[in-house]
């Protein structure tokens, strides 16, 4: 007795072995935040077909869609409404899923998920006030892309997989208890999951059930059907497999996640612009960018009335290229206004990157939306900015 | 007829009551202060001194004579985080000004010494400037960047109450300075180009809390929606920003309402869009106000060419015959005198260079003047009966305008269809005085930089202003010639005020760091001022002076 009650301790010790599975039950969250976010789809969807008329049915379909979303803990929630969804709403599977210690593969894919779904929300609050039909309805259509991005696609894993993408492509679908083996050889006998380095390789199962179990949100690109079972690889098998014999080097290997596009520019661009808003922005905006005669041009105070506005790169793009010196607009160069538009960035702690600052339209701006960075390590703390170098 | 005249009597009676019962805080204006605020030599309680917006004093002991010796009396510095554009408020020994980022003082009015000071940390949308505080029943009431409308504890700076006055707080704010009439605060919105509509609002004076709005721009199925093509009306613009003017005889309120949105582009918005850029007179005699008549200065205006001026309500001599009149002034280089019952058409005389008005901006680029920031100001001009002459500086300038064709509101952002116009050629003011009598300069002086300071003017011949270099000018009114100056080598956008106290008579002004419009860096390049040269001022001052 004492023997396995020392072994089960040494194994909890050990560090978890390459196909580990979800923690309980971060499987079952994910169905129940899909679920939600189809009700609330299909919620969305009904208004958007039907021939209602009078104000009040859309009203009950945006608050219906919204506690679908949020869940009957969040303020948004109105009981009154009714609640096509499970109760916990998708923000709060996600927030459950997301409420814990470390992060796995599929961390990136839930948490822009749940960026989406917040997007998702705000929509539908922004819908919640509107008194033109057209107005309403923009708002709606903005919802249903946020909640299509939240669904996600399987055969997609990182970030723009969404929740299908999470489920089929990484440890988050393995249902709670079913049986986990290396993705790097066949198994022994299925149902069995194939897992290398958190990656989803395949889903065996037993023959005679198959064709009932395949779960939804698997993305498969080959199967291979034995005399009792059925493997089912997916979409990133050979992606993942091609790690096997190379664990190490894999461990190594950081994906990076995005849990939304990153303003481009790089850091030689910041470098530059800084001299540009000394000479050109400076008198109005400051020497710590909180403004002066002008507003906050970056960190907290920036960054949160930017989430508040729902500001686009693309906004703050024209404003500074347009507008901008305001007391002799349009007066710099376009190298000039892209290298002090990405100043501005990094004085808000966005990362640097390869790509630059556009010179000229570009229509990627537009999908970079502007508000507080998670993670942003400001060397200013009160003002949340970042010196440039 | 009878019965009007008890009412007055029975009010009267109640308002001396109340007064002696009040005791010490008696101290305070009463509604028959501000009503007679013109015959007040010792003080200064409302924005323009008194309810026409006139700044012009009956009395002055500072005469041409002697104005070549006016010194300062004191000077104190105050927050400097933006252009100082405050018209102090001077009751009794106590003066209040406000600094850009909504900073309230009381200071001393004999020494400038700081009584109190109010920090305030707004949430700037677009511009820091606050234009002053109001007064009364021991408050002090300030509208604040961040759509608030707060009131003071006068003796001690303390917050008594603060309300949330704008309507969408992402894309209006306050910059006006609130003006007391009959237990009520007046107070209009800047949300002339972040897509807002116009609004003019009044607050009760000891709650904050909302008694009516007037909104600029006319809804389905009211007079003058037709003006706007489609929907354009929903984001039209018309803030009312700068000042009012009052004719309590009347009860009949002037303001203007500001440009249309979005501002460079009209093919969205077909039609004249009333009631923007027009100068509307209210009976704000009821419970909500009624519009009486209205004057469209620039139908249709693609160039945000708004009525900046605060109008100015005189009786003037025009050809001989004296009559009741209103002026205004617009960005576009415009002086414009109408008939102050009926809003008719006196005459119009442009004191800045004006050049393709009646060309939209294009996708490549036209030039047009004034420039955006070009014309009559925020701070207007006076009248001074002596001369019979209205003294209104302006701004001369040229910008390059483009508009892409197209407009997106984006929530606390420009709306503007277009850019904001790009400075061409010399950046210079002038100094005018008009004749009203014919409608023609009496004098003008061209400056060698913008002129945005209004004008105060004294019954003894003298005009004050202040130029954004920073000079601080007495001219002669009838010859224009120069009798008195001071550099304050800052940026003066603030207009002009004078008190008494202690038998001397004071002159007071702001000046600061250059306000987002004049902050041009070839303004700081060595440019001339009477007394040197320009450079970007870093300091924000109260200034009075007095005779030795």
């Amino acid at each position: 007795m004492r023997t396995i009650v020392l072994w089960l301790a040494c194994v909890l010790a050990l560090a978890s072995p390459p196909w580990a599975q979800a923690a309980p039950d971060d499987h079952a969250g994910a169905i129940g935040a899909l679920a939600d976010v189809r009700a609330a789809v299909a919620e969305i969807v009904r208004i958007e077909d039907g021939y209602a008329v009078g104000h009040g049915a859309y009203v009950r379909a945006a608050h219906r869609a919204m506690n679908a979303l949020v869940g009957r803990r969040d303020d948004g929630y109105a009981a009154s409404y009714g609640d096509p969804g499970d109760g916990v709403g998708t923000l709060g599977h996600l927030d459950i899923m997301l409420d814990k210690v470390g992060s796995s593969l599929w961390t990136p894919a839930i948490e822009g998920a749940k960026a989406n779904v917040l997007a998702a929300a705000d929509n539908l609050q922004s819908a919640l006030g509107q008194k033109e039909m057209e107005e309403y309805e923009a708002d709606l259509t903005r919802a249903l892309a946020n909640l299509a991005l939240v669904v996600g696609r399987p055969a997609q894993d990182g970030v723009l997989g969404g929740i299908s993408g999470a489920l089929g492509n990484t440890t988050l679908g393995v249902p709670w208890g079913a049986t986990s083996v290396s993705g790097c050889a066949l198994p022994s006998r299925a149902p069995a999951y194939g897992i290398v380095a958190q990656r989803l390789v395949y889903v065996a199962l037993p023959r005679r059930s198959a064709s009932a179990a395949i779960p939804d949100e698997l993305s498969i690109s080959r199967v291979v059907v034995r005399a009792d079972d059925v493997v089912l690889y997916t979409h990133g098998a050979v992606a993942a497999t091609t790690a096997c014999g190379h664990a190490s080097r894999m461990q190594r290997t950081r994906e990076v996640a995005l849990a939304a596009p990153e303003p481009p520019f790089t850091a030689a661009q910041a470098h530059a612009g800084s001299a540009v808003y000394r000479k050109s922005c400076l008198q109005c905006h400051g020497a710590d960018l909180q403004g002066t005669a002008g507003p906050a041009v970056a960190g907290t105070e920036f960054l949160t009335t930017a989430k508040r506005n729902k500001w686009s790169l693309e906004d703050l793009r024209v404003t500074v290229f347009q507008n901008m010196p305001f007391s002799n607009p349009g007066s710099l160069t376009p190298k000039q206004y892209a290298d002090v538009s990405a100043f501005l960035l990094a004085s808000s702690c966005y990362p640097a990157g390869t790509r630059p600052f556009p010179q000229t339209d570009s229509s990627t701006l537009a999908a970079v939306k502007l508000g507080p960075i998670s993670g942003a390590k400001p060397t200013n703390a009160k003002l949340g900015t970042c010196a440039v170098k | 007829m009878l019965r009007k005249v008890i009412g007055f009597a029975v009010i009267a009676v109640v308002s001396v009551v109340a007064v002696s019962r009040l005791g010490a805080q008696s101290s305070w204006p009463t509604t028959d202060s501000y009503l007679n605020a013109d015959t007040d030599t010792a003080d200064w309680i409302l924005p323009a001194r008194s309810y026409t917006g006139n700044r012009y004093l009956a009395h002055s002991d500072i005469t041409t004579a002697n104005v070549s010796t006016l010194k300062k009396a004191w000077a104190t510095n105050v927050d400097a985080r933006g252009p100082l554009e405050t018209s102090p408020i001077v009751w009794h020994d106590t003066m209040y000004v406000t600094s850009s980022h909504n900073d309230v003082y009381a200071l001393d009015a004999k020494t400038g010494a700081v009584k109190w000071h109010h920090a305030y940390k707004p949430h700037v949308i677009a511009f820091s400037a606050n234009r002053g505080v109001a007064i009364g029943d021991g408050k002090v009431y300030e509208a604040t960047l961040d759509g608030n409308l707060i009131a003071l504890d006068a003796a001690t700076g303390k917050t008594l109450w603060s309300v949330v006055a704008a309507h969408d707080t992402t894309n209006t704010f306050y910059t006006m300075q609130p003006v007391p009439y009959k237990d009520m605060l007046l107070l209009g919105a800047s949300n002339g180009d972040w897509g807002g509509i116009g609004y003019l609002s009044a607050f009760s004076a000891a709650t904050g809390k909302r008694i009516w709005d007037w909104e600029t721009i006319p809804g389905p199925g009211q007079p003058g929606h037709g003006s706007w093509s489609g929907d354009s009306w929903k984001r039209g613009g018309g803030a009312i920003w700068s000042g009012v003017a009052i004719d309590p005889a009347t009860n009949t309120l002037y303001a203007d309402a500001g440009n249309p949105q979005p501002d460079f582009l009209g093919t969205i918005r077909k039609g004249t869009n009333l009631y923007t850029n027009s100068m509307v007179a209210l009976d704000i005699s009821g419970a909500t106000p009624k519009l009486k008549w209205y004057h469209q200065f620039i139908p249709h205006d693609t160039h945000d060419w708004d009525p900046a001026m605060p109008p100015v309500l005189f009786s003037g001599t025009v050809g001989g015959t004296a009559r009741k009149l209103v002026a205004a002034g617009d960005k576009g280089g415009n002086f414009w005198v109408l008939d102050a019952g009926t809003g008719a058409l006196v005459y119009h005389l442009p004191v800045s260079t004006q050049k393709g008005q009646n060309t939209e901006p294009s996708r490549t680029g036209n030039i047009a003047c004034p420039n955006t920031n070009g014309g009559v100001e925020f701070n207007g001009g006076s009248y001074m009966p002596e001369t019979n002459a209205f003294y209104v500086p302006s701004v001369d300038q040229c910008g390059q305008w483009t508009s892409p064709g197209t407009a997106t509101y984006v929530s606390g952002q420009f709306y503007l269809g277009g850019a904001f116009p790009k400075l061409v050629g010399p950046s210079t003011g002038y100094m005018s005085a008009v004749d009203i009598g014919t409608g023609k300069f009496l004098w003008r002086k061209h400056l060698a930089f913008p002129q945005i300071g209004g004008a105060l003017s004294l019954s003894s011949g003298i005009v004050f202003t202040g130029g954004v270099n920073g000079d601080f000018t007495a001219y002669d009114a009838k010859t224009g010639s120069v009798l008195w100056h001071y550099p304050t080598n800052q940026t003066i956008q603030a207009p002009p005020g004078s008190y008494s106290l202690g038998g001397k008579q004071y002159v007071v002004v702001a000046s600061g760091p250059a306000g987002i419009n004049f902050a041009d860096p070839r303004f700081a390049a060595g440019a001339p001022t009477l007394e040197g040269t320009y450079s970007h001022p870093t300091k924000a001052t109260i200034t009075a002076f007095t005779l030795p």
